[in-house]
């Protein structure tokens, strides 16, 4: 296949070598075309994410070409040879691209089965197809990729479970308001996490968020920093009647909202649901405020309890998705095999002769009277004027053999003469 | 020809409902989707079934306890596959089919005997009375699965305990929003089939009221929704409280029904 994929990630590169190299490299697009001029290298892709740095490139000759390629990585990302080879790992055709199908489909993710990751691959495919650093085969296997990601995605339940509390916190957000859209969210206090989680509800749609803290100036800022709205901290009893979701985490030593306040609330907003979040420790609503009918109060612990039980969960589903891998690594292997000349040719001859017995069959039948020398005539003539019709495009196609560009042409003339499978 | 498809539509729900209940157990939204495919074919063959019926008979498959049930059940399905168009809430077949599957299978119990109607028994505000109530009911029915998965639901969420359950079950929202259409639209349709009962009393036996135990029962059932309808329209009950009432609502209107089948003799014999 003459593929080779290099690349560290979070797991055998620590943080400041993969920042290292990926800066270096994020100069992105000249360096894409730098690496092109490496010789024996027909195309490339290039991925840089904060979990991995990965070079997916086509070659004419692997040996050759992962040599150059690991020099210049070392020669570009400030890499010491020992650390390079420490932290580098390389595969080669089917496990190159069996590597690539489990990037993508978010089995090799520091977070398994997290959404994000197939985006970035897609960027960095586009970035790749504008600087025309791609060919047949390259496409196809990234086609292929995503296809097996949405499989993944699909037929598991690896991307079903949140694996992080902000990331939980959504999922029952979507439980109890079906979608996130125009729905409201107040955060109270600052914090990472908090903040952590209310991004991902704007990612998901929420349409207002409100921001109260007992320094209004900091509310403000952080409002400014959310496109958000800030409102006053002792107006709460009044907010909670306009938000559908309250993320708590003060630093306050006793209830910022009591379940008097929530109750009054929920009558005045109508019994519409009431989504409460607390991440603050101590606690900063009462969880008395719990028992009330259409109100759900969640902990940083009933969160964490989500988690853990979800990253149990994923193991099982891991194991799903490794099998579809590994399917789809054998059919993309079986696809890639037809693209060898031989078979090739082999499958055109095959498919002009079934043709042309299939018509001859259909005609002797209006040819009774013929004799069979007569027939045998028709059938030499047939079978000689296909002959010098193929014989072109098979001298061609075996000339063009001894060069790295055949793959167009085979592939090109399998969809012509529709030789898939 | 009317009961072949009939056997077959019963079939069918059988099928369905264990579809349902293999999903519900290895937890993979596909067999649900093939489960609601095949409650869409149960509900085709019903559609025959009952078409055929209509056909032979010359009048609405409607009269008689059987009939009622089947229609019961045929009107249930038609609901949930709508609902199932316009809501993402798959798993409410999980409950619908078992319930139709159940109906049939009481419905079939004397299917083959003819009942002899009455002439009092035909006309069209017959007709219009019966098929609006049913279809109220049904709706009410439907309204009841859906309060009960909002239980359901709303329990799991608020004892914390979420997993794979509770990801096949719908959001509480959409439950709520199911419960909510059901009774808006349930409500009236059964006022009108009342209110064509209570005329075509009055034009046989010459009064809209007759104390028939049926007719108290309804009337209680009646009023019961008119409340709920009118605390969730005006007061603005939403959720929890509404799942639970119209859940007891209906087990009354359920209990009021087999009751009444048992011990009494009314008017609504022939239903």
């Amino acid at each position: 296949m003459n593929l080779i994929l290099l690349g560290m990630n979070h797991k055998t590169a620590p943080l400041d070598i993969r920042e290292r190299l990926s800066i270096s490299c994020e100069e992105g697009i000249r360096s894409l075309r730098e690496l092109m001029h490496i010789p024996g290298i027909e195309g490339m892709i290039y991925l840089s994410t904060c979990n991995r740095v990965e070079v997916l490139a086509q070659t004419t000759d692997t040996q050759e070409a992962a040599e150059q390629l690991k020099s210049f990585i070392f020669g570009h990302g400030n890499l010491s040879r020992e650390e390079m080879n420490r932290c580098l790992y390389m595969y080669r055709d089917d496990e190159a691209v069996r590597h690539l199908f489990r990037v993508t489909s978010s089995l090799d993710s520091l977070v398994m089965g997290e959404p994000q990751i197939l985006g970035q691959v897609k960027d960095a495919y586009r970035q790749a197809v504008e600087n025309q650093t791609t060919g047949i085969i390259l496409n196809k296997i990234l086609h292929h990729a995503f296809r097996v990601a949405k499989r993944v995605r699909t037929e598991t339940g690896i991307a079903a479970n949140a694996v992080s509390v902000s990331f939980a916190a959504v999922e029952l957000a979507k439980k109890i308001f079906g979608g996130l859209k125009g729905k409201t969210v107040l955060l109270i206090g600052a914090g990472e996490m908090s903040e952590l989680a209310a991004r991902h509800l704007i990612s998901q749609g929420i349409d207002q968020i409100l921001i109260a803290n007992r320094t209004y100036a900091r509310a403000m800022q952080m409002a400014e920093e959310f496109h958000g709205t800030a409102v006053a901290f002792d107006h709460l009893e009044e907010t909670l009647r306009n938000v559908d979701i309250v993320i708590s985490s003060t630093g306050a030593p006793g209830y910022v909202i009591t379940a008097g306040m929530v109750s009054t609330a929920l009558h005045r907003r109508k019994n519409r649901f009431l989504f409460l979040i607390d991440i603050a420790v101590p606690r900063d609503i009462d969880p008395a405020a719990g028992d009330i009918d259409n109100v759900f109060l969640y902990n940083i612990d009933n969160l964490q309890d989500i988690v853990d039980g979800n990253i149990k969960n994923r193991g099982q589903e891991a194991e799903k998705a490794e099998a579809i891998i590994e399917e789809e690594v054998m059919k993309y292997t079986r696809w890639h095999n037809t693209l060898e000349v031989v078979p090739t040719i082999v499958s055109l001859k095959g498919k002009a002769e079934g043709i042309v017995r299939g018509e001859l069959e259909k005609s002797f039948s209006w040819m009774q009277n013929m004799t069979s020398e007569e027939r045998k005539n028709i059938e030499i003539l047939v079978g000689s004027i296909m002959n010098k019709i193929l014989h072109d495009p098979i001298i061609s196609l075996k000339e063009e053999s001894q060069d790295y560009g055949v793959m167009a042409y085979v592939a090109a003339l399998r969809r012509l003469f529709k030789l898939e499978e | 020809m009317g009961l072949l498809f009939f056997k077959l539509a019963l079939a069918a729900y059988l099928i369905s409902t264990l579809g349902y209940v293999v999903s519900l157990l290895i937890r993979r939204v596909l067999v649900a989707k093939v489960s609601t495919g095949i409650l869409l074919v149960a509900f085709l063959l019903h559609t025959i079934s009952l078409i055929s019926r209509f056909i032979a008979s010359g009048s609405l498959p409607i009269m008689g306890i059987h009939d009622t049930l089947s229609l019961f059940a045929w009107i249930l399905c038609g609901i949930y596959l709508i609902l199932q168009l316009k809501t993402k809430t798959r798993v409410l077949g999980a409950f619908i089919s078992p319930v139709a599957f159940l109906l049939m299978i009481v419905a079939s119990v004397g299917l083959e005997g003819s009942v002899s109607l009455p002439d009092i028994l035909k006309g069209g505000l017959v007709t219009a009375h019966i098929t609006l109530s049913v279809a109220g009911e049904a709706l009410f029915a439907l309204a009841s699965c859906a309060g009960a998965m909002y239980l359901i639901q709303d329990r799991l969420i608020k004892y914390k305990t979420i997993g794979s359950f509770s990801r096949l079950l719908p959001s509480l929202k959409d439950l709520d929003k199911i419960n909510h259409i059901c009774l808006l639209w349930g409500f009236p349709l059964l006022t009108l089939g009342v209110l064509a009962g209570s005329i075509w009393a009055r034009t046989v036996w010459g009064s809209h009221w007759q104390w028939d135990p049926k007719q108290i029962w309804t009337l209680t059932a009646w009023l019961l929704y008119a409340l709920l309808l009118h605390q969730r329209l005006a007061i603005g009950w939403k959720g929890h409280r509404v799942a639970l009432f119209s859940l007891l609502a209906f087990i009354l209107l359920l209990i009021g029904f087999i009751v009444e089948k048992l011990f009494f003799t009314t008017v609504h014999n022939f239903l």
